[in-house]
């Protein structure tokens, strides 16, 4: 019996089976049959024993199942011994991949947990639902039908409709009745009967037919078998509804992730392509100001880049510690403010305050005052060392911030000692006709250390300027706006707004202003304003709102609510953008944009070529200023917080944190450093 | 709530080919839409199950397998049929664990009871065969051997 010896290696099943194999090997030898490869040889040697538990147990001896199996050997093993046969009763068993994979799988299943059954599955049982939607649930119905005699082809509305518009209608008519329709529900076709039937014609159901009480009990419980199967048709079919819009809800937010972040990648394009600009232009000026180390240094050397255009003057690496937050020394709302850099100098002015205060941005402290001005300064603009302030009074000052800190000790003493600082300071480029003595006599008002000049000439009050290297272009409540040099301190042109409005540039005979609401050639220019967000309102007297120029191309923002640009060359307005109904408070453009914010609560943004509205963005209150770049604009509404919009999201947001307590009126900023005064009387200094 | 579930003597009676050409159909044309609703599943794997054929049986046991990993609501239907599928193919082993979950879920589901019942003669059926072949094999064998060794001893 070698054989035995041979097939006894590698089984895990009890001797007392031993004699058992070889009699069903003899048993078995005329029942040769195909098997799977993976089972032939162990399932050829005793097919029977082999069954797929016995397989897959070998296969894989490391499986729980084996030690299990063991403990129920003995019994089992008898049923298996029992399927013998079965199975050659039966015929051929083959083993299937099928077979294997349900095997495995019942051990992962097993270990699935099993939750209470909730929403449809509670209402309905699968089985429920078998019996609903199964073909043989229709039988009912139909007999019923039959019954009655009446023709009921599956409606076909769309057929008829098809073809009563004259479009050909595919004779599918029998397939209708076939398993291949497109209904759900289908009649086991009767094939035969429908010929005799159609012949028959429709017969309603007469009262001549008599059908029996039985049979009409057994209609009516049919019927309401099939409602309640409709019923359960109904609810499940909702409850797929329900999934799918999950479903989609899911993917519909996975899908706006997804632009959230190519909306991310297109503001970081945005930046760096900034920051490129920058840094090229930096590079340029620092190769031509290395040329350039020959120059007087005393000398009022306006820088040439304009700041506009600067490249990333505030790399947040470079400062560790968050930037100052308030300034608090003002007692009046804040009416102008700007900065040289980032933690570089602050000039700011309030109302009724004559003197704009000069801060140190990286102690956060005041460094002195710029004492001249005889009203309240109402526009200021710093670029490096130098201050330009335009005041109430009508006259625009030139300071010299570097000199703020050496003046700074020498205030209560007595002016006289500066002047002589001042006298050879100034030798350098002053008209020579001051002489030394004149100056000393002067008083101290007109003339002190950080002022270097005094630009007269307009009659009311400066409410805006711009200047860039040595050109300057004031607006003014006089309803003119000023060129000036600054080098001569002369003013080059005057430029009439007056003038302008009553000569539009494009001669249509019709065109009103926006709005009526002051006829701009009286004296007194005064506009009440919308309130602010905390109830205060005040009469805006500005008539320029705001200027600002490139090369010889101005553009000014104008009480009457209209935006001209003008050329400086022949000072006469060439264009006039009309569209806002209030005046205009802030102004500025770039290469391809105009902003410009207006007591209409609105901002307009303008394209500068063609002139038309690019976009307006509406607030809820009057915008007080603004400045923007390509990827944001931020604007003073009247609020608390600062309103930033971001142009590439197309999204407004709000600073709030540690912010005002009263609306922001100014606001300032570079890169990510971003300045802010506000009626509370305090300047604070934010990180965008 | 008990959930509602066909005594096995339903499992034996198997549908028209007809009907569960249809059920087919069905399935097929929502495979091809890929969204298959469970219960489209669920009939054309009971009508699997139901029919004599091996092939369709195990079949009808793959797709409520799907099911059972794919509804987590519809579990403890499953646990039923799965334990079905597999008495009807003969998988002793496998009805018994499915069943047994089930029963540990729902004690008093009255079609679980009777599955297990008729597992369990199931099982001793076929033990009753093993031991009726084994000694029928047995009394064969100590009679062949008996007959070799007479033969011997006489020569």
């Amino acid at each position: 019996m070698s054989q035995r010896q041979q097939q006894d290696n590698g089984r895990d099943t009890s001797s007392t089976l031993s004699k058992l194999e070889v009699v069903q090997k003899a048993f078995m030898a005329p029942f040769a049959h195909k098997k799977t490869d993976s089972t032939r040889i162990l399932s050829d040697l005793a097919p029977v024993i082999m069954t797929p538990r016995m397989i897959t147990s070998a296969a894989s001896r490391s499986r729980s199942n084996v030690s299990s199996s063991r403990i129920s050997a003995s019994r089992m093993d008898f049923a298996t011994l029992g399927r013998a046969p079965l199975r050659l009763g039966v015929g051929s068993r083959r083993i299937t991949s099928g077979d294997l994979q349900i095997v495995e799988a019942t051990e992962e299943l097993l270990e699935a947990e099993v939750p209470e059954p909730d929403g449809v599955a509670s209402n309905v049982s699968l089985l429920r639902g078998f019996k609903a939607t199964i073909p043989s649930a229709e039988k009912g119905r139909s007999r019923r039908k039959q019954m009655r005699n009446i023709e009921t082809p599956r409606l076909g509305l769309k057929k008829l409709g098809m073809s009563a518009r004259g479009l050909l209608v595919e004779e599918d008519d029998r397939d209708a009745r076939s398993t291949t329709s497109e209904d759900d529900l289908v009649l086991v076709p009767d094939v035969n009967a429908r010929p005799k039937s159609k012949k028959r014609g429709r017969e309603s159901l007469s009262t001549q037919k008599t059908l029996g009480k039985e049979e009409l009990t057994r209609q009516t419980k049919e019927i309401i078998r099939d409602k309640e199967n409709i019923h359960v048709r109904r609810s499940l079919i909702n409850s797929e509804i329900a999934e799918i819009t999950h479903k989609i809800e899911a993917l519909d937010s996975i899908r706006s992730k997804l632009e959230q972040g190519l909306l991310k990648l297109q503001e970081d394009e945005l930046e760096l392509d900034d920051e490129l600009i920058g840094v090229n232009e930096r590079l340029e000026f620092e190769q031509s100001s290395s040329r350039l180390q020959t120059a007087a240094y005393p000398a009022l050397h306006l820088p040439p880049s304009s700041r506009r255009r600067k490249g990333p003057a505030f790399l947040p690496s470079e400062h560790e510690e968050l930037p100052p937050g308030t300034l608090d020394s003002h007692t009046t709302p804040i009416t102008a403010l700007d900065f040289s850099e980032p933690y570089g100098t602050l000039v700011s002015a309030s109302q009724e305050d004559a003197q704009p205060r000069v801060w140190d941005l990286l102690s956060g402290s005041e460094i002195g005052r710029l004492r001249g001005h005889r009203g309240a300064v109402k526009c200021i603009q710093v670029e490096d060392h130098v201050c330009l302030t335009g005041g109430e009074d009508g006259n625009i000052r030139l300071w010299d911030l570097r000199r703020v800190e050496e003046d700074d000790d020498g205030w209560g003493v007595g002016e006289m000692v500066n002047l002589s600082d001042v006298a050879e300071e100034d030798e350098a480029e002053e008209l020579i006709d001051r002489p030394n003595g004149i100056r000393a006599h002067e008083s101290v008002a007109e003339k002190d250390g950080p002022c270097a000049r005094v630009l007269e000439g307009h009659s009311k009050a400066v409410t805006a300027l711009y200047f860039e290297d040595e050109c300057l272009v004031t607006g003014a409540s006089d309803k003119t706006l000023r060129q000036w040099d600054l080098t001569t301190g002369q003013c080059v042109m005057t430029m009439d707004i007056l003038w302008a409005i009553s000569h539009p540039p494009t001669a249509t005979p019709g065109s009103a202003h926006s709005f009526s609401g002051s006829s701009p050639a009286s004296g007194a220019f005064g506009i009440p304003m919308h309130p602010y967000a905390d109830g205060t309102h005040d009469t805006y007297e500005d008539f320029v709102g705001g200027v600002q120029f490139w090369g010889y191309g101005l553009v000014s923002g104008s009480g009457d609510g209209a935006v001209r640009m003008w050329d400086m060359r022949t000072g006469q307005a060439h264009r006039t953008l009309l569209g806002h109904t209030g005046p205009v408070t802030c102004l500025q453009f770039d290469e391809i944009h105009i902003a410009s914010g207006s007591l209409d609560k609105t901002l307009k943004i303008w394209d500068l070529r063609t002139g038309s509205i690019f976009e307006t963005i509406n607030y809820d209150h009057v915008v007080t200023s603004l400045q923007f770049d390509t990827r944001k604009i931020v604007t003073a509404t009247g609020e608390n917080g600062v309103k930033i919009y971001n142009r590439t999201t197309l999204q407004h947001s709000t600073l709030l944190t540690n912010g005002h307590t009263k609306p922001v009126e100014r606001l300032r900023y570079m890169d990510r450093y971003l300045i802010t005064g506000a009626r509370d009387t305090t300047v604070k200094i934010w990180s965008l | 709530m008990p959930t509602e579930l066909p005594y096995a003597a339903d499992a034996e009676v198997s549908l028209s080919y007809d009907e569960l050409d249809v059920l087919r159909i069905q399935y097929q044309k929502e495979l091809t839409q890929t969204h298959v609703t469970i219960q489209t599943k669920f009939n054309y794997a009971w009508g699997l199950v139901k029919s004599p054929v091996r092939e369709h049986q195990v079949e009808g046991v793959r797709i409520l397998q799907d099911i059972y990993r794919g509804e987590p609501t519809r579990r403890r239907e499953c646990l039923y049929y799965l334990a079905l599928g597999h008495y009807k193919m003969g998988n002793f082993d496998e009805a018994k664990r499915f069943n047994a979950l089930l029963l540990e879920k729902e004690p008093g589901n009255l079609q679980a009871q009777s599955l297990a019942q008729l597992i369990d003669k199931g099982v001793a059926r076929e033990g009753y065969i093993g031991m009726a072949l084994a000694g029928g094999v047995a009394a064969i064998g100590t009679i062949v051997l008996a007959g070799l060794i007479r033969r011997a001893t006489r020569k």
